[in-house]
């Protein structure tokens, strides 16, 4: 702190009760909506007070909506993400950290313009690879002009195929292309003194054995961290969703929610929206209240 | 040799360098080194940062490799092999403890990654902990361990593989005055009773001249004396070492021979010696000998200063525009306060080459035992 005055006090009380109004008026509202009924909503418009129909529009949800089905999704994509960023970082910060690799600040660097470079502007290229994997190799053999000799001997040139787009697979691999956990760990392993790796070696200890003894105990709360916010961030994304999976039944929730409203006329059934919402938020919330800890303690990067 | 802790078996081995080279690209930071360490022997590496001893030290242990040249353990050439074939083990600086696991674990996980069935794993780190004095705590995380424990861990983690060769990074480094002392008479105790042949790296003199039984001394990776701490202190090699042992160092005087005695650049004769050219004079802070009547004859200087450390003084003297230190123990009266009259003892004086810093035995007659 800098000053310890009474007005300053007062002050700061002020604009943190204005901000927390900013964010839990909308959430309150989610909530008084969700359980009123939808002719209710159309009579009354959006009220401050709470009905009585809130599990019933819970249950509409369940009914009448593939939204449970898209919280499976959404599931797997978060987890998936999580998951495979957190090993793909923890592998790639290993061997930047602890081998001499050739080039391993250039490759570094590459690693992190992922950061600069994020999906959202990678969107029309991601999206053309993901509807033909092997798109970029095609492209390849016929730049080089090996696919017009193939033509020749064979009568057909190479063209192959395959689409990974109303896959979970393609909801989760354009996902993982991203540096910022690579750079977590590789901070955390420099954190870590240098002799730890000698005395392993002195020890007997190979490099997958220091792997698995030394590092990846240590490295516990850096893979909390990442994996609870890779998961929340998979959670909610939304546009690469939406353009990836066009069937219901592939999309995911949040996307789901967003096609709840239907796309002209009629006024949207805003207290099954709401429902569906609130649903939906269960499980990051759930997340965060486990593992708030570890976000923090992740965030911070010291390991005692 | 000596008697050795029937609880634990070392088989002490020698280590032979033989023209082992080390650089970095065109950086060389051992030019060639040929050096032999005796089975059993506590060696000391001894130079200021940057000489090469802790790059020496990793390259016995296998944490770095040779540009050339060869390493021998006992009457294996170890220099390709990894360090786990080596037989050695190793203290770092900051004892680099595995920080999630337990004293317990830490000490015994070279024993598990070699295979050996926990009920002899058990058995073996409960008489290393025992003899370190750690069984009580063989159950705590190193963060819940003082800086002298955690030390006792590393070494304990060291010698429970019994290895044949012992190294220490500067392990004393980062304990507090006291603890060093302690710590320094415990590795001295240890190593009489395992016998293994050790080398221990440090910039700290004393802690070489205690523990050493020959010092190495590392001058840009190149051995400026390996001899026992008495030669070195006794007989310095060259300038580089009367200057690096000893507190405070050794006086070093330019002086110019003509064939008869040996004159300062202001004329005063300090000694007699038959030698013709230009030198340099060594003598020992403690060796200067003053007349506190203020005799006639004698080196005559202006008394600059003088710190009373209780057991003694130095008193800072100049003469001939170089700054003598002596070591005088009856404190600080000296008798005026401006002139200060002493005498160099010619048996105790060192003589060494103008240019390459080396000693010159015998200037000043044939050496006598009491030098030694």
């Amino acid at each position: 702190m800098v000053e310890n005055a009474r007005s300053i006090n007062i002050v700061a009380s002020l604009v943190l009760l204005i901000g927390i109004a900013y964010i839990v008026g909308p959430l309150y509202l989610t909530l008084t909506t969700a359980s009123h009924s939808y002719a209710f909503m159309l009579q009354n418009g959006l009220v401050w007070s709470f009905g009585g129909d809130l599990f019933v529009n819970m249950k509409r949800i369940f009914n009448e909506t593939s939204i449970p089905l898209q919280m499976l999704n959404s599931l797997i994509v978060a987890a998936g993400t999580a998951a495979a960023l957190c090993i793909l970082s923890f592998l790639s910060a290993y061997a930047i950290v602890y081998f001499r690799v050739r080039w391993a600040g250039a490759v570094f660097a590459l690693i992190l313009a992922t950061v600069i470079l994020p999906l959202d502007m990678r969107f029309v290229t991601t999206y053309q690879v993901a509807s033909n994997v092997f798109s970029p190799l095609n492209a390849a053999l016929d730049a080089t002009g090996l696919n017009d000799l193939l033509a020749t001997v064979f009568g057909a040139p190479v063209h192959m195929e395959w689409s990974i787009l109303n896959t979970r697979l393609g909801l989760i691999a354009p996902l993982l292309a991203h540096g910022m956990g690579t750079f977590l760990f590789r901070q955390f392993f420099l954190t870590l003194p240098k002799d730890v790796f000698k005395a392993a070696r002195m020890d007997g200890a190979g490099p997958i054995r220091f792997l698995a003894d030394i590092l990846l105990p240590l490295s516990r709360t850096s893979f909390a961290s990442l994996f609870v916010l890779t998961f929340l961030s998979g959670w909610t994304q939304y546009l690469w969703p939406l353009v990836a999976s066009s069937t219901a039944e592939t999309q995911t929730a949040v996307v789901g929610l967003a096609r709840l409203v239907p796309d002209e006329g009629a006024v949207p059934d805003y207290p099954l929206i709401m429902a569906g919402a609130i649903l939906v938020s269960i499980v990051p919330l759930a997340m965060i209240a486990l593992l708030q800890r570890y976000l923090v303690q992740g965030l911070v990067l010291s390991e005692k | 040799m000596n008697a050795i802790d029937p609880a634990i078996h070392i088989a002490a081995a020698n280590i032979r360098l033989d023209g082992v080279t080390k650089s970095y690209g065109k950086l060389t930071v051992i030019p060639k080194l040929d050096v032999e360490f005796k089975a059993g022997d506590f060696t000391v590496v001894l130079g200021p940062s940057g000489c090469g001893k802790s790059t020496l030290m990793q390259m016995i242990a296998g944490l770095e490799r040779v540009s050339s040249g060869k390493i021998v353990i006992g009457e294996r050439e170890v220099q390709d092999l990894e360090p786990k074939e080596r037989g050695c083990a190793m203290v770092f600086q900051n004892y680099a403890l595995y920080p999630h696991m337990t004293v317990f674990d830490n000490i015994a996980y070279s024993l598990k990654i070699a295979g050996m069935p926990k009920i002899d794993r058990h058995a073996r780190v409960e008489v290393v902990a025992k003899m370190l004095g750690l069984t009580e705590y063989l159950g705590r995380k190193p963060s819940q361990l003082s800086g002298g424990q955690r030390q006792r861990v590393a070494i304990g983690r060291a010698i429970v593989r019994e290895p044949a060769v012992l190294l220490f990074d500067e392990p004393l480094s980062n304990l507090d005055a006291q603890l060093r002392h302690d710590t320094r008479i415990e590795l001295a105790e240890l190593h009489r009773r395992i016998g293994a042949t050790t080398v221990f790296v440090t910039h700290d003199q004393v802690e070489a001249m205690t523990l050493a039984d020959r010092i190495l001394i590392l001058n840009k990776g190149e051995i400026e004396q390996y001899d026992t701490p008495k030669a070195i202190y006794h007989k310095p090699a060259s300038v580089f070492v009367a200057k690096f042992i000893g507190s405070p160092a050794m006086n070093i005087l330019p002086v110019r021979g003509d064939g008869n005695t040996l004159r300062l650049s202001d004329g005063q004769v300090v000694a007699k010696c038959p030698l013709m050219g230009e030198f340099q004079l060594g003598i020992r802070p403690e060796d200067v000998v003053v007349d506190p009547k203020g005799a006639a004859s004698g080196l005559r200087a202006h008394l600059r200063y003088c710190e009373d450390l209780g057991s003694h003084s130095i008193l800072a003297a100049e003469l001939s525009g170089t700054t003598v230190r002596i070591a005088t123990p009856f404190g600080g009266e000296a008798p005026d306060r401006n002139v200060l009259v002493f005498s160099f003892p010619l048996r105790r004086l060192h003589l060494f080459d103008a240019v390459t810093g080396k000693a010159i035995a015998g200037a000043f007659g044939p050496v006598t035992k009491e030098q030694q």
